[in-house]
């Protein structure tokens, strides 16, 4: 793929655009929680987009698109199943506390309803995954503009870093937030019309459906059993596995995007930033996976377009840029690569704030140096973005030695986030769960993720302790590491509970359902959360029967 | 800082560069499509872009009369 002229300059103006955003908003920022937090002031519409874009990376287009090439529009269960019920959850049930608690952070959440050894452990783990997350990236995009371009690795990680970290260092998360709306639109914008055409050239949805085998055109109808469809997994590993404890675990515990939601300037505006987002959320597929399904049907039609090889196999995460080099003209085609850096810089910047947060508030003021003048941590609030960004360019490099970025994402989410939303579970919903319940329960969940991956096999992956059991696939073995990991945590911090002293209900008001005032909706009519939900649900059945 | 307004001028500005490729060189065309893709897109960037700075300046006026 060569570009012209005109492209550079849409790359350009991209930039201009995004550094003058920053610009403007650095006057915003005079305390350390206008810098981390946005000051709690930010409209409904930009947080919900904002609650979308900064899980919206570059590995996210890759990588769906790759896998509709792999599995079919059964990836859209990562959508339909893996994300959308959790976020009606987090808005419906779990934002009052977490917006009504006003806790800054979701580990400071867990000091007020825990203890500061929970925090601690959730806010390490946190810190360290996102530096990670952020550089798995930086490195899908590197590696993908160098073997597409022919752009030096170093060179395209560095620069793409100096600018997240150039609107990041002077606007603060308002900065990153108003970005991440700006760079959804341009994702949108830039891909959609990729997979319009796309569709179109293979003879639309009916096209595909005849070219292509029945088990990639359907997203239910082959999961009964594993033999049945590519991906490897049954119904239940399925729904419980990704559905209940990796979706649940992600959309309503991660730090990364609750924050969007706590940055908005209500309760009601808090509780609707997911549901509002689930709208475009369960649309994406038709974005970023269909496109995909359309590449491997026009390789079967002969239409001229072939998939990319490499070792004499598919190489499934160049489908979506031989795509853009076959479907756009220049000119198109620069937006369309100004649209996957902009996914790559949201899902930087979206990390690279929260790591922020929660390094300077949850571990600095915390541990290192509480008790200070609030620009002290405003100061140590703009530091540790450069920091964060160094660590991820470092990490960047490091991800160079695994190659399957999904999976790796999924085994460290698997690892960390599966035990902890039951740790929230219970924390949230029932008063009797303890300090010490929670602690003990975090620390088996994890240690079950990493025993069920040393005990088990998948295409050569885990099973470093003994070999006790074969799962199809590695996506497999995530979805049932997920469910032991959550399933201990939640059994050991039941138990320990019982065994130990509760806090009193006085020191709970505002952190636990039945001891907190269930807030009154003061939205406009069809943005009260419970009939937001309502809408999205029978939006997401719809969609379900359709590609049944 | 209103959000659509940056938005709506970056939109806008992208819009009038592809749907000026697609006027006045039509014949670039992508490998395998015999449509004025830029043209297209373009225009309808155009309109996205100006739908924002509407509502931007709508709110805008709203305000003030407030």
């Amino acid at each position: 793929m060569t570009l012209a002229p005109v492209d550079y300059v849409i790359l350009a103006l991209y930039f201009a655009f995004v550094l003058g955003i920053g610009w403007r908003l650095r006057k915003r920022v005079s305390t350390s929680g206008d810098f981390l937090l946005s000051g709690r002031s930010v409209p409904l519409w930009i947080t919900s987009l904002a609650f979308l874009a900064a899980n919206l990376g570059a590995q996210e287009l890759i990588g769906m698109s790759a896998s509709g090439a792999k599995y079919g529009i059964m990836t859209a269960h990562f959508y339909w199943v893996g994300a959308v019920p959790a976020m009606l959850f987090v808005g419906v049930f779990m934002m009052p506390f977490y917006y009504g608690s006003r806790a800054r952070s979701v580990p400071e959440y867990l000091k007020l309803r825990f203890d500061e050894k929970t925090r601690a452990f959730n806010a390490f783990t946190f810190a360290t995954m996102t530096v990670f997350s952020s550089g798995i990236s930086m490195y899908a995009l590197g590696l993908l503009l160098q073997l597409v371009l022919g752009w030096s690795f170093t060179r395209s990680v560095l620069w793409s870093a100096a600018i997240v970290l150039a609107y990041t260092f002077l606007g603060g998360l308002t900065s990153a937030i108003y970005n991440e709306v700006l760079q959804f639109l341009l994702i949108v914008i830039g891909f959609a019309p990729l997979s319009i055409l796309a569709v179109a050239k293979a003879g639309g949805w009916g096209g595909i459906q005849t070219r292509l085998p029945a088990v990639m055109t359907h997203s239910w109808q082959y999961m009964g059993s594993a033999s049945q469809n590519p991906m490897g997994v049954e119904v239940f590993g399925m729904v419980a596995g990704l559905g209940f404890v990796l979706s649940f675990g992600y959309w309503c515990t991660d730090f990364l995007v609750v924050q969007r939601a706590m940055a908005a300037e209500s309760m009601a505006a808090a509780r609707s930033t997911p549901l509002l987002a689930a709208l475009p959320k369960m649309l994406i597929p038709f974005v970023v996976i269909v496109p995909g399904i359309a590449a491997v049907a026009l390789a079967r039609a002969g239409t001229g377009y072939a998939l990319p090889m490499k070792n004499g196999g598919p190489d499934y995460d160049q489908v979506l840029t031989t795509l853009m080099a076959q479907f756009y003209p220049a000119g198109m085609l620069g937006v369309g690569l100004t649209g996957l850096m902009a996914s790559f810089m949201s899902g930087m910047a979206g990390n690279v704030t929260a790591f922020n947060t929660v390094w300077t508030y949850d571990i600095y003021q915390s541990y290192i140096h509480p008790g200070a003048p609030d620009q002290h941590y405003l100061h140590v609030g703009r530091i540790t973005t450069i920091a964060g960004v160094t660590l991820s360019v470092a990490t960047a490099y490091l991800a160079q030695h695994y190659n399957n970025i999904m999976d790796l994402l999924q085994l460290v989410f698997g690892f960390v986030n599966a035990p902890l939303f039951a740790t929230f579970l219970l924390g949230m919903f029932w008063k009797r769960a303890t300090g010490h319940g929670a602690f003990t329960g975090l620390l088996s969940g994890t240690l079950a993720a990493a025993l069920t991956h040393g005990l088990t096999v998948a295409e050569q992956k885990g099973g470093w302790l003994a070999d006790l059991h074969h799962f199809p696939s590695t996506m497999a073995q995530n979805f049932w590491i997920a469910i032991f990991a959550w399933s201990a945590c939640f059994l050991i911090t039941v138990l320990v509970s019982l065994a130990t002293q509760p806090r009193p209900a006085g020191a709970l008001a505002g952190l636990v359902y039945g001891l907190t005032e269930v807030p009154k909706d003061h939205g406009t009519r069809w943005l009260q959360p419970g009939r937001l939900a309502v809408i999205v649900g029978v939006v997401l059945i719809l969609l379900n029967a359709w590609f049944w | 800082m209103d959000l659509r307004t940056p938005s709506g001028w970056f939109f806008l500005l992208i819009g009038l560069i592809l749907t000026s490729l697609g006027l006045f060189t039509p014949q670039l065309r992508a490998p395998l499509l015999n449509a004025n893709v830029n043209l297209y897109c373009g225009l309808f960037m155009v309109l996205f872009g100006g739908f924002l700075l509407l509502l931007a300046a709508r709110s805008k006026r709203g305000r003030e009369s407030r």
